[in-house]
């Protein structure tokens, strides 16, 4: 188990502030946040490269002050890769066997398994710079993999490959955490590659640890409008609690009122948020379960990929995500009436300190 | 001369059409080749033509002599540098402390002063009274009118182009590689010896090649400290106001043509080593 007691390091330009956080055996771990947070230093001061300036890095109970990286048995993969351009592919994995004096002969054996592994067999021979990004990226983490390491770190080890290389490896990485049964930490910005592979993450901003939790929690329910803005939603509003009923808050902004699960109180101001994907939308109105039922009209289409993201004028603007398909057979254009639905579990509240003065958060805004 | 602008301009290179402004650059900045060119032509042509002469001269036992004294020298400077110079230059690119600046503004020194008052400082440093030259004079090691006193006016001037060359190389290895090396269970100075000083390898020699170049030209800081045993700046200028032009000009070409080789040897070697690439 990986533990960050308090843990305060400023490097640079870069600052971690009294960072706490736990990261068991097994756990496939993300670290998310904007650049320039502090991700990649909490990383680096697990591998051993920095030392806190106050509290402390316990691996599995131990202080971990004293102990120099080359000591600590944590393989590490950074975006660029990292390989020695001096090496051949081989001799590039067979680095971190040669450093322990493990016999040639097994070395030769182990190098030989993780390239057939890897199905890099037939680069064995080359320099790391002819190889593509996919190539390097197998390079390194069969180099990393090598030395048997007890926790793996990988700084966004996907974003420099193109979307078919990057599905391939999110399946790769999926298979390497459950055959090895190895503790995984992954720095990341994008919040599919946390959901497709994450089991707890944390999120960090400014230096700071703001939540921590599953990755399915953190991602319905951010603590903060910047967390979720962070994590792409699209609708994230404020407003005042004005009444309760049956456990159910009645939230109002802007003269809507929604219907919220919320632990508030009546007079309280909050933020909340909506998932796009949460959003129903019908041609006309229909009896259904969800409590927030709205009509309203189609200001904006934006088609992207199989995906379109509606927004709709519902006294505030409210975006909705529809398959492509979906938004054809509905016959959706823009200045058409039609309803849109939620559930009341759909709606996140978040705490009153968080409420900014932000309306609607437009997501082409930030593209 | 209108039709001479629009053939040259119109003239395709390799990858395509002539830039015209590339040419224009070009025609200006031949202005400044022209000077190196025409000084060497020069000498060349007055040599070539009293043949005889000049081999005599080339095999003058002083002149040979002073040649390999200069180019050991410098070399021994240069090792001097790959010693203590590439430790330092790791330091330089590794940290940011505020004392990086000081340091590196005082390896710069040599640069900005005049080689005489270089000269200057390192005679009143080395000489039999000076503050380094007193214990070792004691121990039996001199450094005036000594090979000693060459080899540390060389080291002196040569000091920032090695420095500089190699702080420069370590700087573009990314600090990333070093941390996976570490990782991997290389200590730092097994990282250093492993990882950064065969991908710096390239700048290592640029860097070598600068020091002894610049080395092996020094005049006015070695004669300070040595005018004896002569290097061969020394040489040509003791020829120049003895013999005079003739006499001077000649010893000057064997060590163009000495220097030339050299160097074309050199930049044929930096050409294949430290690249990693083998699709070029």
């Amino acid at each position: 188990m990986i533990e960050f007691e308090d843990v305060s390091l400023t490097l640079g330009d870069f600052s971690l502030h009294q960072v706490s956080l736990e990261i068991h055996d097994g756990d496939y771990y993300v670290i998310m946040g904007p650049s320039g947070a502090g991700k990649t230093i909490i990383l680096e001061t697990i591998a051993g490269l920095h030392v806190p300036e106050s509290g402390r890095v316990l691996l599995d109970g131990k202080d971990m002050r004293s102990i120099p990286p080359e000591n600590r048995n944590i393989g590490l993969v950074y975006q660029d890769y990292s390989l020695f351009p001096h090496m051949k592919v081989e001799k590039n994995i067979a680095f971190g066997m040669r450093m322990r004096k493990i016999p040639q002969a097994d070395i030769e054996k182990q190098v030989r398994s993780l390239m057939k592994r890897f199905g890099i067999a037939h680069l064995a021979q080359r320099s790391p710079l002819t190889l593509s990004g996919g190539e390097q990226q197998r390079v390194a983490i069969a180099r990393a993999l090598a030395i048997e390491p007890g926790v793996l770190l990988l700084d966004e080890p996907l974003s420099a490959l193109d979307p078919m290389t990057r599905e391939f490896f999110v399946e790769e990485l999926r298979t390497i955490h459950r055959e090895h049964a190895l503790t995984i930490v992954q720095v990341t910005h994008s919040t599919s590659e946390a959901r497709e592979l994450g089991t707890r993450m944390a999120m960090i901003m400014d230096g700071k640890l703001v939540q921590e939790d599953r990755v399915e929690h953190v991602l319905r329910s951010p603590g903060t409008t910047r967390i979720a803005r962070f994590i792409g939603y699209e609708n994230i509003f404020d407003g005042v609690v004005r009444s309760i009923e049956d456990g159910l808050s009645r939230v109002e902004t802007d003269g809507v009122s929604v219907w919220a699960v919320s632990s508030a109180s009546i007079g309280q101001r909050v933020a909340f948020c909506i998932g796009a994907d949460e959003i129903s939308l019908y041609n006309e109105v229909v009896d259904g379960s969800a409590l927030n039922v709205f009509p309203g009209t189609i200001t904006k289409i934006v088609i992207s990929g199989a995906l379109a993201l509606i927004t709709i004028d519902i006294g505030i603007m409210i975006s909705a995500v529809l398959t492509r398909r979906s938004a054809t057979e509905m016959e959706i254009e823009a200045g058409a009436k039609v309803f849109i639905s939620f559930k009341a579990s759909a709606v996140h509240v978040m705490d009153e300190d968080e409420v900014t003065p932000m309306k609607h958060h437009d997501p082409m805004a930030t593209t | 001369m209108k039709n001479l602008w629009e053939f040259w301009i119109s003239r395709k290179s390799r990858t395509g059409v002539w830039d015209q402004c590339l040419v224009a650059f070009a025609i200006i900045g031949g202005i400044l080749v022209m000077l190196p060119l025409l000084a060497l032509a020069n000498i060349t042509i007055g040599q070539l033509a009293d043949l005889p002469y000049f081999f005599e001269v080339a095999t003058d036992r002083k002149v040979i002599g002073s040649i390999v004294l200069t180019f050991s020298a410098g070399l021994n400077a240069v090792l001097i540098l790959l010693i203590l110079g590439t430790p330092l230059s790791y330091v330089l690119a590794r940290t940011q402390s505020r004392f990086n600046q000081a340091v590196e503004s005082l390896i710069d020194i040599p640069l900005v002063l005049p080689h005489t008052v270089a000269g200057l400082m390192v005679y009143i440093l080395f000489m039999q009274r000076g503050l380094i030259g007193a214990p070792l004079a004691g121990m039996g090691f001199f450094f005036e009118d000594a090979y000693p006193g060459i080899v540390v006016a060389m080291l002196f001037v040569a000091m920032p182009f090695y420095i500089n060359s190699v702080k420069e190389g370590f700087q573009k290895v990314p600090v990333h590689m070093e941390n996976v090396a570490r990782t991997l269970g290389a200590t730092r100075f097994q990282a250093f010896c492993l990882v950064v000083l065969p991908s710096s390898v390239r700048h290592i020699l640029n860097g070598s090649i600068l020091a002894w170049g610049r080395a092996i030209s020094e005049f006015a800081a070695v004669i300070m400290i040595a005018y004896y045993p002569m290097i061969i700046s020394t040489l040509i200028y003791y020829r120049f106001t003895t013999g005079g032009i003739k006499e001077s000009t000649a010893v000057a070409f064997v060590m163009i043509v000495a220097c030339l080789v050299v160097f074309l040897v050199l930049r044929t070697i930096t050409r294949f080593v430290g690249r990693y690439d083998d699709r070029v």
